[in-house]
């Protein structure tokens, strides 16, 4: 059931049009992701559905009821910001139970909702405490507590894990998914970051200057990217993208990069492809292997060579960039493999090309 | 905040340093109260006394003043000045304070169209001598009979106060996180509520530190009291100028007096707030 419809909202800041024309619906219960990089439009969405910023056009519906006009007081939405906006002069406790003063709910009532939430966050010990006496983790958790204390129907979160180091991220990614679960809360969440959004969220938007790129489930965002910005962004390593151009022969296409040519099947491509054209081959480094030690089911479509550039250990995978006749590409080796290789090393790579994705050069969108 | 340093820990080159420069600001403090506590001739002595027997006649004369006709001594007004001063300064720059902090909440969270300029034009009222505006001010007053009123003088302090008042309080509020006042927005609170239950208890020591300074100029405020108070509605500084005169000569042990009384109440005000005013002028340099 669609829950909360986003529809066409703009909203401008003098000449500055932060948002112009953001559409998406999220279903209920859902862990919905809005990706995209700094000053893309997200914080400004979240806000704007919030009803922290006026719309200059456009409508938010929730739950059958066009909120567009209403105050913020009223919309039973709760919100997660980037810097947490924990209450500096009242304590843990009274952070927490300031929703609920606000909703009227009897003390004895608070009490027990508040040391449940505690107890749910593990910040128990710190409920007598004032926020700037906690660490980070603690007043993110105290912030996540004040969110969901008063029960709203849609969460809205707003970079909630830019702030904190990197093993605290990782643990709050966890965090988050087991509050999703437990509490089954409809939760609309920004994030500039892809992991956080292919790991915690069911479907994404990918947002850029203010408008949506594309919106779908992890899976068909990596696997179906309609346009090279998506590919970019979505995935990690970032995906090779080689420019080429289409070339004829008789009625055979075949795609010619400063390195060598394929040989592309443009018959069920979506829109017509001449001679000539400029298109760009998307790779993914995992589908990219070193020709001498390929995996069992692997069609080599192409090989050629190259030089290690750099390489970049991850611990249990090492990203190899390689520099084929001065394109750079990627790809992932598992670490016991990598270890044979350094910078300066001829290499021979071998591509599989079912998975690959072909986009124009110019306009970026997908044409395979 | 920065963990307190070790006391001590400047030693003593420093501390000697720093001690003397005190004394250098202190003296003059020092030497007025010193002077109130002298008899005449010793205060007059040259050079001057640091060892002498103290005297409450000075203190004694600031409120009952031997009188030449009769034995009696007879009551000066000096009660009813201190409380003028005391109401006038306070009442005028509670209501600047109050007034100040409103329109500064405005100036920071609604900037109009050429914020700057209104913020700008505020201040310019405060870039020249009082010399300057006395003459319209006090045909102004006597046009509306303000002139030796209680309100007159209220009034004129009041909006004398406003711009500094706006311009301290708003460089607080610019400090706040507004994130906090949106965050308050949706657990359910009006726009008063937000200002008044989040954005206000944030400011305190930056309140605080705004009421002290503006205190200070109040109090010490001599010209404008002099030309709009009337016998009733006098202050301190003008009533002191007032006894400075006389067929005898100044009566400076009397003078000392009525000085060291006048710093009492500031200087309680001072102490009262002294934490919160250090808080206040080192607002958002400290990192939290």
């Amino acid at each position: 059931m669609t829950h909360l419809v986003v529809n066409n909202i703009e909203r401008h800041f003098g000449s500055v049009k932060a948002l112009q024309g953001v559409s998406f619906d999220v279903h209920e219960g859902e862990f919905f992701c809005l990706l995209g990089a700094s000053s893309a439009g997200k914080t400004t969405t979240l806000r704007a559905i919030a009803g922290l910023e006026e719309l200059s056009q456009g409508s938010v519906e929730f739950a059958g009821e066009d909120l567009t006009e209403s105050p913020v007081q009223g919309r039973g939405m709760s919100m997660i910001f980037q810097t947490f906006a924990l209450y500096p002069h009242l304590s843990v406790h009274a952070n927490l139970a300031y929703p609920l003063v606000r909703d009227g709910v009897p003390r004895k009532e608070i009490k027990q909702r508040v040391a449940e939430v505690a107890e749910l966050l593990r910040v128990t010990h710190t409920l007598k405490r004032k926020p700037s006496t906690l660490s980070g983790g603690e007043q993110q958790r105290v912030a996540i507590g004040r969110a969901i204390v008063r029960r709203p129907k849609l969460l809205l979160l707003d970079e909630p894990l830019t702030n904190l180091d990197a093993k605290l991220r990782h643990d709050m990614r966890a965090e988050f998914k087991r509050l999703h679960r437990e509490l089954g809360m409809t939760m609309l969440y920004a994030t500039p970051d892809q992991l956080e959004a292919l790991t915690m969220g069911q479907r994404i938007a990918l947002i850029r200057d203010g408008k949506i790129v594309e919106s779908g489930t992890p899976r068909e965002l990596y696997s179906a990217p309609s346009n090279t910005f998506v590919a970019s962004m979505v995935g990690s390593p970032v995906i090779n993208l080689i420019n080429g151009k289409i070339s004829t022969q008789g009625d055979q296409n075949s795609l010619q990069m400063p390195f060598g040519e394929v040989p592309i099947a443009t018959q069920r491509f979506n829109m017509s492809i001449n001679s000539g054209d400029e298109l760009t081959l998307g790779v993914r480094p995992n589908d990219i292997h070193i020709s001498s030690d390929t995996p069992a089911e692997f069609n080599a479509d192409m090989s050629v060579s190259g030089r290690v550039h750099l390489t970049e250990p991850l611990g249990d995978v090492t990203i190899l960039d390689i520099d084929v006749s001065g394109s750079l590409l990627k790809l992932v080796l598992p670490e016991e493999k990598a270890t044979s290789y350094s910078p300066g090393q001829d290499i021979e790579l071998s591509f599989q090309l079912s998975d690959a994705h072909l986009f124009m050069t110019e306009t970026g969108v997908r044409v395979n | 905040m920065a963990k307190q340093r070790e006391i001590g820990k400047a030693g003593w080159g420093r501390s000697l340093f720093a001690g003397i420069v005190g004394f250098v600001y202190f003296f003059p403090v020092l030497w007025i109260i010193l002077t109130a506590f002298k008899t005449r001739t010793d205060a007059l002595e040259i050079p001057p006394k640091f060892l002498f027997s103290p005297t409450l006649d000075n203190f004694r004369s600031v409120f009952f003043r031997a009188s030449i006709s009769s034995d009696s001594s007879q009551a000066t007004n000096f009660i009813l000045y201190f409380f003028n001063s005391i109401f006038i300064a306070g009442t005028a720059v509670l209501l600047a304070l109050i007034i100040g902090t409103l329109a500064a909440y405005a100036f920071s969270r609604h900037p109009l169209r050429g914020n700057d300029t209104y913020l700008f034009i505020i201040l310019t009222t405060r870039m020249m001598p009082p010399i300057v505006v006395i003459i319209p001010i006090f045909l102004m007053f006597r046009l509306t009979g303000l002139a030796g009123s209680y309100w007159g003088i209220i009034l004129l302090y009041t909006a004398f106060n406003i711009p500094f008042s706006v311009w301290l309080v708003k460089s607080f509020f610019d400090e706040l996180n507004p994130e906090i006042e949106d965050a308050a927005r949706m657990d359910g609170s009006t726009d008063w509520r937000v200002f008044f239950g989040m954005c206000i208890p944030q400011i305190y020591a930056g309140l605080a530190a705004t009421f002290v300074f503006g205190m200070i100029l109040t109090w010490n405020e001599f010209l404008f009291a002099l030309l709009l108070t009337g016998v009733e509605t006098r202050t301190v500084p003008v009533a002191m100028a007032r006894t400075l005169g006389g067929e005898v000569g100044v009566d400076y042990g009397l003078l000392a007096a009525i000085v060291t009384l006048f710093l009492i109440p500031i200087f309680f005000v001072t102490f009262l707030l002294q934490n919160q005013l250090l808080r206040g002028v080192t607002f958002g340099t400290v990192k939290k």
